[in-house]
């Protein structure tokens, strides 16, 4: 019985082994086929790159200010002519598409290599100004009032913890500090989580081609703030697409 | 996030020679487009300034060579109540600009708004406009009477209390002038 045995287990052995092989040849292709794919992704990527640097230096010809959204650095940078004016770290980076009932609302719209515009701050930026009227001739020997100081960029614009970049064709870029609900208490933290997610709700189950893409970026506090405060208006952006 | 893989758009050649043809061509764009975007980018020293923030930055390439406090425009509306009944506004432009002059103890001649803001009549003699020494030791104008200066009141610094221009303190100011030519872009946000 022994021999017997064993040579039922060489055959088996063997068929396992050639019928591996016979699928491994039947998936892996030959080496100019492997040649052509090679070149054709080098292509592709050399054609993805010419795009952005197209798109790049499109921007930079305008006047407008304009971010550039790099997810594989990945930082965010305010730009002006080909100039980089400031540049933000980014921490965390999430693409979202409304969904109502569960159901994804809208097609799957590119969002990387595309150029959005006519970004604005939500909530905006409130614009103080002081108005001043001439006091009219002084009095001779009467001694001048000296104006107020002024409050600093911290003073006068307080941020919101989470705030948007809307721009004209559905994409909103949603900023958020790294540590916004860390400083916060569980109840506050609830609310705030709720409001945004009831907030998210409405505006998802708006007929409107607002907010048919969301990004998420979360940045440093202290960058967060100073990118609300300093944001020109109507922004272009440009993520990316490596 | 989902990377997706580079894929081809267009006539996508099958054979190895179409291939390198394609490449090759991309190749030679892409070098003409980094060209053409490394000439847009500013080379040499350039200046940045946050309005906002009240920073100014002097820059050459990635390194921030000074970084700076200073005072933008106060972004104040004015008002005459009599005469003209004018208004001004008191903004920073946002932008791109070059230095196009500079001047070393430069002398400042008052515009009107400067008397009116003080209540006093506007001078018809246009030597009784000449101010010495408010402008400190240095300007560069940057166009439209906007100009990067010095300021006697540098507590102030570090809050929007200009009338537009950009008051520097009188070390940072030494650094701008040393280091900014004629021509150096300015870029204002």
């Amino acid at each position: 019985m022994m021999p017997q045995r064993t040579w039922l287990r060489r055959w088996v052995t063997r068929a396992l082994v050639a019928s591996a092989c016979l699928s491994l040849a039947a998936c892996s292709r030959s080496p100019a086929e492997q040649q052509i794919s090679d070149a054709q992704a080098a292509a592709a990527r050399l054609q993805r790159s010419t795009a952005m640097l197209q798109r790049k230096i499109e921007l930079a010809a305008r006047k407008d200010f304009y971010l550039l959204l790099d997810p594989a650095a990945p930082e965010l940078a305010l730009m002006l002519r080909g100039a980089e004016l400031q540049r933000y770290p980014v921490l965390g980076l999430m693409l979202g598409r409304p969904r109502v009932a569960w159901i994804q609302r809208g097609g799957h719209r590119p969002w990387r290599g595309v150029v959005w515009s006519g970004g604005n701050l939500e909530p905006p930026r409130p614009v103080l100004r002081v108005v001043q009227q001439d006091g009219g001739p002084s009095q001779e020997g009467e001694e001048p009032t000296a104006p107020p100081v002024p409050p600093t960029a911290e003073e006068r614009y307080p941020v919101p913890s989470r705030y948007l970049i809307r721009f004209d064709d559905g994409l909103s870029v949603e900023i958020r500090p790294r540590e916004a609900d860390a400083a916060a208490g569980t109840w506050a933290r609830w609310r705030t989580w709720w409001g945004a997610k009831w907030r998210d709700v409405v505006t998802a189950m708006r007929p409107r081609n607002r907010d048919a893409l969301r990004l998420r970026v979360v940045l440093n506090p202290r960058d967060a703030e100073s990118l609300y405060r300093a944001l020109p208006p109507d922004v272009r952006l440009l993520v990316l697409d490596r | 996030m989902v990377d997706t893989p580079p894929t081809l758009t267009g006539d996508v050649p099958s054979d190895d020679r179409g291939l390198k043809q394609v490449t090759s061509r991309l190749r030679a764009r892409e070098r003409t487009l980094k060209a053409r975007l490394a000439a847009m980018t500013p080379r040499g020293v350039f200046i940045v300034i946050d309005q906002t923030h009240n920073r100014l930055y002097l820059k050459k390439g990635d390194e921030t060579m000074l970084e700076a406090v200073c005072s933008a425009g106060s972004g104040m509306v004015l008002k005459e109540s009599s005469g003209k009944k004018r208004e001004w506004v008191f903004d920073t432009p946002r932008g791109r600009f070059e230095v196009l002059s500079k001047r070393a103890n430069p002398v400042w001649r008052k515009p009107d708004w400067a008397f009116v803001e003080e209540g006093q009549p506007i001078p018809k003699n246009p030597a009784e406009r000449l101010d010495y020494g408010s402008l400190g030791e240095y300007a560069l104008y940057f166009g439209n009477g906007y100009m990067i200066h010095g300021t006697l009141y540098e507590r102030l610094l570090g809050r929007a209390v200009s009338h537009g221009c950009i008051r520097v303190g009188r070390d940072d100011l030494r650094v701008v002038w040393a280091n900014a030519p004629l021509g150096t872009p300015i870029y204002i946000y």
